[in-house]
């Protein structure tokens, strides 16, 4: 690795200060997990290596997972591991818990951050899916404050994010109309450890018992366009839908049009294609399960 | 230079290395501890695998300056000089592994699995043990050592000498 510094952050404001300092003068990047970063450096041509680390990952305000006014918030340093083991994640959103579960191996988790995860921003991001079909919002801090956007806008393309160079992505927060709402998280990888999707999806939605029909239905994308996608033509389709095998049948068919997988070392395109359909049509079969059997629990 | 501080395998120690020195350079090439392994150096194979804070964590993935302050085990830290790990006696009595590169980081695995979940499932030792790669031997043989140190109750550090 090229040599470079490293500045510790005390918290958020401190690496947005030091991002402002630093980033004037040097190439600088954020250290939260490094899962992903270090793997980078070791590879990165000394021309694209950073002279400036600023390392986030002692920054104890970022690791907070927690319900508030406005929703659940996940801070951007809480570590797949954490999420896994969180009780109000189990509770609210066992969907999390199996898409952290797909991230990597125990090694990778208990290092990786859901912030970082996202920043990197690779097309088979894992926990992507589930956040975007939750509606989830990022908050990222600059110099004149936060702001916040949902995630789905937040990813822009291949590794890229509308992150700039000078802010921080300090948490992550589902809306609080949506705790609870059922939702369910598949992966498909050549393996269960160390493996990137080929498809990962996610679904959500409500339940109108009195049909039952589908309200507010959320199915998201991930590793078949070059970012996390809605699966639009599936939602529009599927909204005010009586439930029934056939509606979540064709809801995959659909979603496959909504999305552009390529041909790659991994999979072809085609493969992809059947493997959106099945996925798609599980995961609104996971979701209701778990909407029948949060109602049971009601009762 | 940044000068790190830890406890290693229970004894504080320091050195003053290059900002970008890896937590696996540092056990490595500092204090002399060759255990933990250089393998793809990116996270994928575990065999650098060690214990940060009583998590298992890839070494190489690590900076040595972010372990500053914190608990460090290694697979130096199992053995006393006379009597092995059981994680070790019961890999020697099973013929777990062949050539014993992916070793120390799956035995690091599998104490972080048994010091939280004395008695796992084999699907739970097998998720513990995904981010290990043996290109030898396979897994049964490791499992099967796993589930006797966990099924005597030994998963715990060996005491003094017998």
């Amino acid at each position: 690795m090229k040599a470079f510094e490293v500045v510790s952050a005390r918290d958020a404001r401190h690496a947005v200060a030091l991002l402002a300092e630093r980033a004037a003068k040097a190439k600088v990047k954020v250290l939260a997990g490094g899962t992903d970063l270090m793997a980078d450096l070791k590879f990165a041509s000394s021309s694209h290596a950073p002279d400036v680390l600023i390392d986030i990952s002692r920054a104890q305000e970022l690791r907070n997972i927690s319900v508030t006014d406005e929703g659940l918030s996940i801070g951007a340093l809480v570590t797949h591991t954490e999420i896994m083991r969180s009780p109000i994640v189990r509770d609210l959103f066992p969907a999390l818990v199996d898409a952290a579960h797909t991230i990597g191996a125990v090694q990778t988790r208990n290092l990786g951050t859901l912030g970082g995860n996202l920043v990197t921003a690779v097309p088979s991001v894992d926990s992507g899916p589930t956040l975007v079909a939750l509606d989830a919002h990022v908050t990222l801090l600059g110099p004149a404050g936060t702001r916040s956007m949902p995630l789905a806008d937040f990813f822009v393309g291949p590794r890229k994010t509308a992150l700039k160079p000078d802010e921080l992505l300090v948490d992550i927060r589902i809306p609080r109309e949506n705790l609870g709402k059922p939702a369910a998280f598949l992966k498909f990888g050549l393996r269960k450890g160390q493996a990137l999707a080929l498809v990962n999806v996610a679904a959500s939605f409500w339940v109108d018992w009195g049909t039952p029909a589908f309200v507010a239905p959320r199915i998201a994308l991930g590793a078949v366009a070059p970012k996390v996608i809605h699966a639009t033509t599936a939602e529009a389709y599927l909204d005010g839908r009586a439930i029934d095998p056939d509606a979540m049948a064709e809801a995959g068919r659909l979603a496959v049009g909504d999305a552009k997988p390529i041909n790659d070392f991994r999979a072809s395109a085609e493969y992809r294609r059947d493997l959106i359909a099945v996925l798609t049509r599980r995961v609104l079969e996971g979701a209701f399960r778990l909407a029948q059997a949060k109602r049971l629990e009601k009762k | 230079m940044a000068t790190v501080t830890l406890t290693l395998n229970g004894d504080v120690r320091t050195a003053s290395v290059p900002p970008e020195t890896t937590l696996l350079r540092l056990l490595r090439e500092e204090f002399g501890l060759t255990g933990s392994k250089l393998g793809c150096d990116v996270g994928d194979c575990g065999a650098c695998t060690v214990i940060v804070d009583g998590k298992s964590v890839n070494s190489c993935l690590m900076l040595a300056v972010q372990a500053d302050g914190r608990d460090v085990v290694t697979i130096e830290g199992l053995a006393t000089m006379s009597r092995l790990h059981p994680l070790q006696q019961l890999f020697e009595d099973k013929g777990s592994l062949q050539c014993g590169f992916c070793g120390p980081g799956v035995i690091m695995s599998a104490k972080a699995l048994l010091d939280e979940n004395p008695d796992p499932s084999e699907q739970e030792i097998r998720d513990a043990l995904a981010g290990n790669l043996c290109r030898c031997t396979g897994y049964s043989k490791m499992i099967e050592a796993i589930q006797a140190v966990a099924r005597d109750g030994r998963g715990e550090p060996a005491k003094s000498a017998v």
